[in-house]
């Protein structure tokens, strides 16, 4: 038994004791997710009625609510959704990639989305970042931009006390005409294996991006076309006190329950990024256990082989 | 005779959901409100109060924190509170300790902007309803 033996078995050692983190990892990723997932889906229930709340108002006539109002795009907020903590595969690479894109294009950045025809804007566009979670936070500050807050101290699944400062950011900003647009950067969640880094608007409120949120609820709740399509016969709603009043009330609701939702969505796609990144790296750890252990054995065999072939040469050279 | 299907849901999560609802007593704006199967469609804005519904003989009391409330047709009605309990599940001394905490703020925050000042009193409003309220069923089971 020779030192290669000991260096194969002090490196099977420690491969395994990092096998035993990363599996212990994936399962707290796992259960973590699921609990993401799940409020997740609570949350889609709210925002899905106050949007409709929001079309039936809509049929009525237009309103001059400052929520509503689009403007020349001078000055955009950008909150992005990143993790705290890292270990997550390529869950934030991902998502900066995307941001970094968007910012060197402000073209597109600054274009007010609107049915049939798009404003533009000419001039330079000032981007601002809020960042949600370190990563981001860190990336925002490494790329020189302008990055005005950071919240660092979100929870696993984030209920809507950590998310109401940074709408009460977006809206007020919003309201008194310092950006003239507020997107959100995170990370959609598509299935367990399946997360794509996403820009959505939030403010000013547009269709467009609301129906494309209540479209994805479509495969979780069937009836949202239908109801849609039902509400445009009823032109006959009371509002109390009035309609103003009531959009007043349910605009930021929306713009808050949409940051939720993708704070909500973030959570779940890193904690299942984690989970596959855990996974992948304990499968490694298995394959390398095997193969060093395979080595461990040739080189244990061969001390023998050697050792017997010393003896009888040994033997040989006495008589 | 038709019901009302009733629902509860905030931002966070669906609180409540019955389809066998004979009446609904919401804390609006405007005055207290009670709405009865086959109502006309509404929307109107809650205030921090008591939200009282009937299923029978039975009778459900929740603490809700403002919000908004929906009647569709068809019988459908949905809060969307910005949050609600069973007045049961009201943790008094919790509620007390929030009022003090934001009361305390407020003083200090007086010469400030005025939205923080709208969203201070929006949570001393909500305690204190989450108080009254818990005080108010506490009292029930003890005076049998």
């Amino acid at each position: 038994m020779g030192v290669n033996t000991k260096a194969i078995k002090r490196r099977i050692k420690s491969v395994s004791s990092t096998k035993k983190i990363t599996k212990a990892m994936e399962l707290v990723a796992a259960s973590k997710m699921r609990k993401a997932v799940d409020t997740a889906l609570k949350t889609r229930t709210y925002a899905k009625l106050a949007w409709d709340i929001l079309v039936d108002l809509s049929k009525t006539q237009k309103s001059e609510i400052p929520l509503l109002k689009m403007r020349r795009v001078k000055k955009v907020l950008l909150i992005l959704i990143t993790s705290n903590r890292g270990l997550c595969g390529s869950f934030n690479s991902n998502i900066i990639k995307k941001t970094a894109i968007q910012m060197q294009n402000p073209q597109n950045l600054s274009r007010q989305r609107v049915a049939g025809k798009d404003l533009v804007t000419e001039g330079k566009l000032e981007v601002d970042v809020l960042g949600l979670g370190r990563k981001g936070a860190d990336f925002a500050k490494k790329m020189g931009y302008n990055l005005i807050a950071s919240f660092t101290d979100m929870s696993d699944t984030p209920g809507l006390a950590d998310v109401l400062p940074i709408c009460k950011m977006a809206i007020d900003g919003y309201t008194n005409k310092t950006y003239d647009k507020v997107v959100v950067a995170y990370t959609d969640f598509k299935s367990a294996i399946a997360q794509t880094p996403k820009l959505r608007q939030v403010l000013p409120i547009s269709e467009h991006d609301l129906e494309k949120m209540v479209e994805k609820f479509a495969d979780h709740d069937l009836k949202t076309g239908k109801a849609i399509i039902e509400s445009e016969k009823i032109n006959d709603y009371l509002f109390e006190p009035s309609r103003d009043q009531v959009l007043e009330i349910i605009l930021p609701r929306l713009v808050e329950s949409q940051i939720l939702q993708s704070a909500l969505e973030s959570a779940a796609s890193e904690h299942s990024s984690r989970m596959m990144a855990m996974r992948s790296a304990s499968d490694a750890a298995v394959e390398m256990i095997d193969e060093l252990n395979l080595n461990f054995n040739k080189a244990r065999q061969a001390a023998i082989t050697q050792e017997i072939a010393e003896i009888a040469g040994g033997a040989a050279a006495l008589n | 005779m038709s019901k009302i299907n009733f629902k509860i849901v905030t931002p966070e999560k669906v609180i409540y959901e019955n389809d066998q609802i004979e009446q609904v007593t919401a804390p609006t704006t405007t005055g207290e409100i009670t709405i009865l199967p086959n109502h006309t469609p509404l929307v109107t804005i809650l205030n921090p109060g008591e939200l009282i519904f009937k299923q029978g003989e039975e009778t459900h009391n929740f603490a809700v924190a403002g919000g908004f409330l929906e009647m569709k047709e068809n019988n459908q009605l949905v809060i969307l509170a910005d949050n609600a309990e069973h007045v049961d599940q009201i943790d008094i001394d919790r509620a007390q300790q929030a009022r003090e905490k934001a009361v305390a703020q407020m003083s200090e925050i007086k010469n400030r902007e005025d939205v923080d000042y709208a969203r201070m009193q929006a949570i001393i409003d909500r305690e204190s309803n989450r108080i009254r309220l818990g005080n108010k069923y506490r009292k029930l089971p003890k005076s049998e």
